[in-house]
């Protein structure tokens, strides 16, 4: 059978050569990988440069903080199918807390941060609980208003400093040399990078494994999961929790970076460009999920005159790839033969029946 | 009593003002082939329904393997060992095959959220597990060459037997088969009839509805007729097959619906 | 937390609430008339009435050559004016929902997509529209000129009876009359019901099927220019994220009426009107948006038939 265009089997030809690689190919792959992406901050090329901005600071926010929340919001939308049109809620929970223990006590970055990702889950589980039986509509609008709420509430709450917001957010403590200041990204890029890969590792072995499994299930025919003996509310729940947590957590290194927050930051616009750049990922797939975040947020930067309708080209890309492309960048080829080396259950190679 | 796997005493389903089912009393032994047939519209995908727990009956009660299980979740029922295959192909189809029928294995793990991540012996155990389950009865059925493709890229016979795959994988002590040989060509069949039977053989209890009067015949041990929601006939294929009433219902020759 | 204000000025509330009502309710029609054939809440119902009061407002100037400065106008020359606009603002509503339909949904219905993909076109022609616009009024508000003088008709019981909240409340009434009398009678309105209750059959029985959504659309279009009119003749201006709000508001009243359901959404307009407005007075009007929020939340979870409509959440297997 001949193949189509390239760029359609690129993921599947990917993981295939993944797959089909010795264990110490795959690691020093994934070595090589990580170490270019500690790298990139060093990257002076005048393809890449974006004008306006500090070409470090792009990679901290937006780059790096879509890529974090796309892969959070994944879980959520791309895998569970669950439309979430108020993910950018969680993010606030996560600024706010860094912003208001931060500048109210003594704790510092790393300290808050559980707390922040706690309050974070614990909103998921308040969010999601209810709203379980709502069909996909209603359930976006639902989460939007949950979005939105939150919004206004910061807004007409003053103790957490109302329309203006909080100012004067700790830094985090320096790492050995590594010093945490507003005119350094580098070091909060890294600890960016640091979670997210922590965080895609945690995804990718659930999505292999019985969770994934049963999001895809749920996704797909809700009342057959139930039929097949899956609990979709404990896995549903799981997915909001999970979702919010990572968001949380970028919401917490935000506020620690951009050092003072105003609520209007963390509107529906942004719930809505996280959720282009899930659109884009396709179905579920972690790298799709990435790509699509980097060149959502990297091109606007890069290219100024899509800086300003920004939100109008995301807008428009959201119905282009919903018509012409609704399985993303990166969609599943569809395998014309089983080869059982290939499917296999776990990273490490375990799990084949041959 | 301990030789039922399933009662249904004095089921009754009304939706608003149509009943569905009317005061149905049925008895499924255990290890037998029980089929359940009727004219279009009699009430037998309801019966499933009602037993899977997708409704909750009016009044009557449904004691699985002893005990009640009416007002219990879906999933939970499932877990219980009762599992099903749909009228209308309900396959997870942007997944594969081998997926699919993982799914249902999964049931019985015991591995959540965390144990995922952490990948925990048991996890990797279960997982194996549940690998091993899926290739088997992919085997068992006959697609296992079709393990890697999507569920709705492969052909329609195949996408039945996946769906039994599934079903089976979830380790069921009571199988419900909805139509299973829909759209089969006559070879096919008693392809299919040979499969329940082999089914049956390995230890589990099936509960089919069908529309092909040979299938049946040649499968089935005790058949239940069902028309506008009651229960008209029940017995041996035999007795069943020579009832005036059923004959009535059927308005004559028992005919080979495709 | 003032309950005094909501005691004393109750029935100047009440009817306040009422012409807000009417307003939401014409909005609310566009969101259940194109659920009930499409099972499926247009994301950019909003859009189409934020479009609505521009061109009511580009009428004005552009047709009229009304400016914000000018003397309100009076006889003739005033009804004619308040005619084009609320014409203009009808049609241009009423086109801009069928391009919405035919951009955002129809490939997508033709192919059988998810209902996820079909709600995220729809998101991404919302925010589209509006950022359009934002970008177009450079992110402000504008006002439309005073057309009509607006004086108090007459008192009751405190409550100061303003002359177009009048005119919105008996004008809006009649249009829902009218689409009433269109649904009911008309082989078009009939072709609508016959579709929402079962598409195939439909078919089967030779309903144009592409037809029947189009001038669904264009009818629930035609409904928010209506409503597009009379909202920028009672506040006077208008901005990019006007619908948001309001359209946020209209889709709770038609849940709350029963979504599906066209007496529903009548209902659900007036109710939920009367309900933002009398909770504004207790709470202030910071909170309104929260209120429609918590309603509809409160509604999905508890009655998600609403209060006329009937249950779309059973599993069907």
């Amino acid at each position: 059978m001949a193949d189509k265009k390239q760029r359609i089997n690129l993921r599947d030809r990917g993981a295939e050569y993944w797959e089909r690689s010795p264990k110490w190919r795959r690691v020093a792959m994934a070595i090589f990988f990580i170490a270019v992406c500690y790298a990139l901050p060093f990257l002076n090329n005048p393809l890449i440069n974006t004008p306006g901005s500090d070409f470090q600071s792009v990679l901290f926010y937006p780059v790096g903080m879509y890529v974090l929340m796309a892969i959070g919001l994944n879980i959520v939308v791309g895998k569970s199918g669950l439309l979430d049109l108020g993910y950018v809620a969680f993010f606030a929970i996560g600024a706010y807390t860094m912003a208001i223990l931060g500048t109210k006590t003594a704790l510092n970055f790393w300290e808050i941060m559980p707390i922040g990702i706690g309050l974070a889950m614990l909103s998921g589980v308040l969010l999601g609980t209810p709203t379980l039986r709502l069909r996909g509509d209603y359930l976006a609008i639902v989460t939007l208003g949950f979005g939105e709420i939150v919004r206004i509430f910061a807004v007409n709450t003053d103790s957490i400093g109302g329309s203006r917001g909080i100012a004067g957010i700790p830094t985090p403590p320096d790492i050995f040399k590594a010093k945490f200041t507003i005119l350094d990204p580098k070091p909060y890029y890294w600890v960016l990078l640091t979670f997210t890969l922590l965080v895609i590792w945690m995804v990718r072995r659930m999505a292999a494994r019985r969770p994934g499994r049963a999001w895809d299930a749920i996704r797909q025919d809700d009342d057959v999961a139930q039929l097949m003996g899956i609990d979709t509310r404990k896995y549903k729940v799981w997915a909001f929790v999970l979702g919010a947590a990572v968001a949380g957590m970028g919401g917490v290194i935000y506020a620690s970076q951009i050092l003072s927050i105003v609520p209007d930051q963390f509107n529906l616009n942004i719930s809505i460009l996280i959720l282009a750049c899930v659109v884009f990922g396709g179905i579920g797939n972690v790298w799709g999920v990435i790509l699509g975040a980097v060149l959502l947020a990297f091109t606007p930067e890069r290219i100024r005159f899509l800086s300003q309708p920004r939100i109008l080209v995301f807008g428009i890309a959201l119905v282009v790839m919903m018509n012409l492309r609704p399985d993303g960048i990166l969609p599943k080829k569809k395998r014309e033969h089983f080869d059982p080396d290939w499917h296999t259950v776990e990273e490490s190679g375990e799990g084949q029946t041959k | 009593m301990s030789e039922n796997v399933l009662e249904l005493q004095n089921i009754t389903m009304k939706f608003g003002g149509v009943t569905a089912l009317n005061d149905v009393n049925l008895v499924v032994k255990k290890g037998e082939i029980l089929a359940l047939i009727g004219p279009n519209g009699a009430g037998k995908t309801t019966v499933f329904n009602v037993i899977t727990g997708v409704y909750k009956p009016t009044s009557g009660d449904v004691v699985f393997q002893g005990s009640s299980i009416v007002g219990k979740k879906r999933f939970k029922i499932t877990k219980l060992g009762i599992a099903r295959t749909f009228q209308n192909i309900r396959l997870f189809g942007e997944s594969s095959a081998l997926e699919n029928v993982v799914t249902g294995a999964d049931v019985h793990s015991k591995t959540g959220v965390i144990g995922s991540i952490f990948g925990t012996p048991r996890s990797r155990r279960e997982e194996k597990a549940a690998l091993d389950r899926a290739l088997e009865l992919l085997d068992f059925m006959g697609i296992k060459k079709r393990a890697g493709q999507l569920g709705k890229n492969l052909p329609y016979g195949d996408q039945r037997r996946l769906e039994i795959a599934r079903a089976l994988a979830t380790n069921p002590k009571l199988l419900l088969l909805d139509e299973p040989a829909a759209g089969f060509n006559p070879a096919e069949k008693v392809a299919l009839g040979e499969t329940i039977k082999r089914i049956r053989d390995t230890g589990y209890t099936v509960l089919l509805i069908e529309h092909d009067m040979s299938l049946i015949m040649g499968v089935s041990d005790r058949v239940v007729v069902l028309d506008f929601g009651t229960k008209i006939a029940d017995g041996t294929t035999k007795e069943v097959q020579n009832d005036p009433r059923v004959i009535e219902a059927y308005l004559g020759a028992p005919a080979d619906a495709s | 937390m003032d309950f005094a204000l909501l005691h004393d000025a109750f029935w100047g509330l009440t009817f306040d609430g009422i012409a807000l009502g009417a307003i939401y309710a014409l909005i609310s029609l566009g969101y259940t008339l194109v659920y009930g054939v499409l099972r499926l809440i247009n994301f950019a119902h909003s859009e189409v009435f934020m479009i609505g009061t521009f061109a009511a407002l580009v009428a004005s100037s552009g047709l009229m050559g009304v400016k914000v400065e000018d003397e309100p106008r009076t006889g003739v020359s005033m009804i004619l004016t308040l005619l084009v606009c609320l014409v203009v603002a009808m049609l241009a509503s009423a086109i801009t929902a069928v391009l919405v339909e035919i951009v955002a949904y129809r490939r997508l219905r033709q192919r059988g997509a998810t209902k996820l993909a079909t709600l995220i076109s729809a998101i991404g022609v919302s925010i589209s529209l509006v950022e359009l616009f934002r970008i177009l009024t450079d992110s402000l508000p504008r006002e439309f000129p005073r057309i009509m003088e607006k004086t108090f008709l007459f008192s009751y019981a405190g409550a100061d009876i303003r002359n177009d909240k009048v005119i919105v409340i008996i004008a809006a009434g009649l249009m829902m009359f009218a689409l009433e009398r269109f649904i009911t009678k008309s082989r078009l309105g009939k072709g609508i019901r016959a579709v929402s209750m079962d598409e195939n059959t439909s078919t089967l029985m030779g309903v144009n099927i592409n037809r029947v959504i189009t001038v669904t659309f264009f009818a629930g279009g035609l409904m928010a220019g209506a409503a597009a009119f009379f909202y920028i003749l009672v506040y006077e201006n208008t901005s990019f994220k006007v619908g948001f709000f309001l359209g946020i508001s209209a889709f709770t009243a038609a849940v709350l009426g029963g979504i599906g359901n066209l007496k529903g959404a009548l209902f659900g307009g007036f109710a939920l009107g009367l309900m933002e407005t009398w909770t504004s007075a207790v709470f202030g009007t910071a909170w309104k948006a929260v209120i429609s929020f918590i309603i509809l939340v409160l509604v999905l979870l508890i009655k998600p038939t609403g209060l006329f409509g009937e249950s779309i959440q059973q599993a069907r297997v």
